[in-house]
C-alpha cells in the first residue's frame, strides 16, 4: 500500500490532516475495505494503549452495526443545513435596516418635492433649516446680484428665482388652530397663546418687511465691494 | 488544525448517502463507546448491544446532525441516553431481558460463537491482541514509542507533541505513523495468521 496514503490515514485518524485532504481520503476510506481494516486496527492499537479494560477487541461490533445499517434506508441526499455563524446573520441586518430606511426617506423626499408647488418650495426648504436657508439666501442674493452685474446670467444654483415670501406660518393660522382645538387647552393657556400671537403678528410684520432689505443691502454691497 | 474535521468529512459523506463512511466512524469509536457504556452496565456483551443500538440511533439521527458539536460528543450523548434507557428497561423487566438474550435464533448463535470473546477462541484472541500490541510498543525506538504514547494515551495534538519532543510537527506525524505501522505489522499477523478474520477487527 502507498506509504504516503497510509501516512495520511494515520494523520486523519488523529484529526491532523488538512480539510481538503480529509475530504478525498474520507471518500476513499468509505470504499476501500483494506484501508478501512487498517483504520480499524489503528483504533485497536489506541484502545490497547489506553488499556480500555473490559473492551473486547474482536467482538465484531462494527460488523454487526454495518449489517444493521445496510438494511436501513439510505439517508437523504441533502445534508442538514449548516449552522449559520453569528456574523453571517447579524452583520448585514443593521445595514439592511438602515439602507431600507434611507431608501424610504429618499423616495419620500423625492415624492414630496415633486408634490410641492414651485412657489412653496422655498418655504419647505426654509422650514427645515431656516437659519442656513436665510444665510444662503443672503449670500446667494449677493452672488446673484454680482453675477447679474458681471455676466448678466441669473444664478439659479443656490436660490430659486422666486424669493421666499412666507418664512413663518402666519399667526392667524396658528390662532385658528388654537381656537379649533380649544377644547384640549385650558382658557388661561388659550388666552396667553392668543395674546402671544397678536403680539408676534405686529413683530412679524416688521421682521418680514425688514427681511427684504438685506437683499437690497447685498445688492449695494455687490455694487460697492470692499 | 480545526478539531473534528476528519469526523466531519465522514459524517458529510454519510449524510449524502455513503453508508461506507459510517463504518469508519464505528470502527474508530466503538471501543470508546463500549467503555463509556460499561459505566452503566457491567456485562461486556450487554454494553456492546447498547453501543450497537446507539450507533444505529446515531445513523438514523445523522440527518439532524449539524456539526455544532464534535461528532463524538453528539454520539456520546446518544450512547448515554441509550444506556440509561436500557438500564431502566432491564430493571423493569429483568426476566424478559434475560429471555431475550437466551432466545436468540440459530443464525445469531453461530455468528455469536464466532465473535463472542467469551468463547475460548475469543478470549485467546483478545489476550493475544493485547500482548502483541504491548510487545510491539516495547520494541519501538524511544522516539516512536514516546510519540505514539503521547498521542494515544495522553491525547496530545501533534503540535503539543512537537513542543514536548522539541521537533517539527512533520516529524511527529512521521513518528506516529511509523509507530503505528510497526505495531500494525505485528497485529496483522495475529489476525491473518491467527483466525484469519481481518474483518472481525471491529
Amino acid at each position: 500500500m502507498n506509504e504516503e496514503l497510509d501516512s495520511q490515514l494515520s494523520a486523519m485518524f488523529d484529526d491532523e490532516l488538512p480539510a481538503a485532504e480529509c475530504e478525498l481520503l474520507a471518500r476513499r476510506l468509505s470504499r476501500d475495505e483494506l484501508l478501512k481494516a487498517r483504520w480499524g486496527r489503528y483504533a485497536v492499537i489506541g484502545a490497547t494503549i489506553r488499556a480500555e479494560g473490559g473492551v473486547r477487541l474482536n467482538a465484531g461490533l462494527a460488523g454487526r452495526v454495518s449489517a444493521a445499517i445496510s438494511s436501513e434506508p439510505t439517508l437523504a441526499a441533502e445534508p442538514a443545513p449548516q449552522p449559520k455563524k453569528r456574523w453571517e446573520t447579524s452583520w448585514w441586518q443593521p445595514l439592511a435596516g438602515v439602507a431600507a430606511a434611507a431608501g424610504v426617506a429618499a423616495v419620500s423626499i423625492y415624492w414630496m418635492r415633486s408634490q410641492v408647488l414651485p412657489d412653496t418650495l422655498p418655504y419647505v426648504a426654509t422650514s427645515v433649516v431656516p437659519a442656513v436657508a436665510t444665510a444662503n439666501t443672503t449670500l446667494a442674493a449677493t452672488t446673484a446680484s454680482a453675477t447679474q452685474v458681471n455676466t448678466g446670467e441669473p444664478d439659479s444654483y443656490v436660490v430659486p428665482k422666486n424669493a421666499p415670501r412666507r418664512l413663518v406660518v402666519p399667526s392667524t393660522e396658528l390662532a385658528n388652530y388654537v381656537v379649533a382645538h380649544s377644547e384640549f387647552s385650558s382658557p388661561v393657556t388659550r388666552r396667553n397663546l392668543l395674546s402671544a400671537f397678536m403680539a408676534s403678528e405686529s413683530g412679524t410684520a416688521g421682521t418680514s418687511a425688514g427681511s427684504e432689505e438685506p437683499t437690497e443691502d447685498a445688492q449695494d454691497d455687490a455694487k460697492n465691494p470692499q | 488544525m480545526s478539531a473534528d474535521i476528519s469526523d466531519l468529512s465522514l459524517v458529510r459523506r454519510v449524510q449524502r448517502g455513503d453508508k461506507g463512511a459510517f463504518d469508519a466512524l464505528v470502527l474508530k469509536y466503538q471501543h470508546k463507546l463500549v467503555k463509556l457504556v460499561m459505566r452503566y452496565v457491567r456485562n461486556p456483551a450487554e454494553a456492546e448491544d447498547i453501543a450497537q443500538e446507539a450507533f444505529i440511533k446515531a445513523y438514523r439521527a445523522l440527518p439532524q446532525f449539524r456539526g455544532d458539536s464534535a461528532f463524538y460528543t453528539w454520539l456520546y450523548r446518544i450512547a448515554i441516553n441509550t444506556a440509561k434507557n436500557a438500564v431502566v428497561s432491564r430493571d423493569r423487566s429483568p426476566i424478559e431481558y434475560d429471555l431475550d438474550r437466551n432466545n436468540t435464533d440459530e443464525s445469531y448463535d453461530m455468528q455469536g460463537r464466532m465473535k463472542d470473546p467469551d468463547t475460548p477462541e475469543g478470549l485467546v484472541l483478545t489476550d493475544e491482541i493485547r500482548s502483541t500490541v504491548n510487545s510491539a510498543i516495547e520494541a519501538l525506538p524511544e522516539d516512536l514509542r514516546t510519540a505514539i504514547v503521547l498521542r494515544e494515551l495522553e491525547g496530545l495534538s501533534y503540535e503539543e507533541i512537537a513542543a514536548t519532543m522539541d521537533c517539527p510537527v512533520g516529524t511527529v506525524r512521521s513518528r506516529i505513523f511509523r509507530a503505528r505501522e510497526a505495531i500494525d505489522r505485528r497485529l496483522r499477523e495475529v489476525f491473518e495468521g491467527g483466525l484469519g478474520r481481518v474483518e472481525e477487527l471491529g
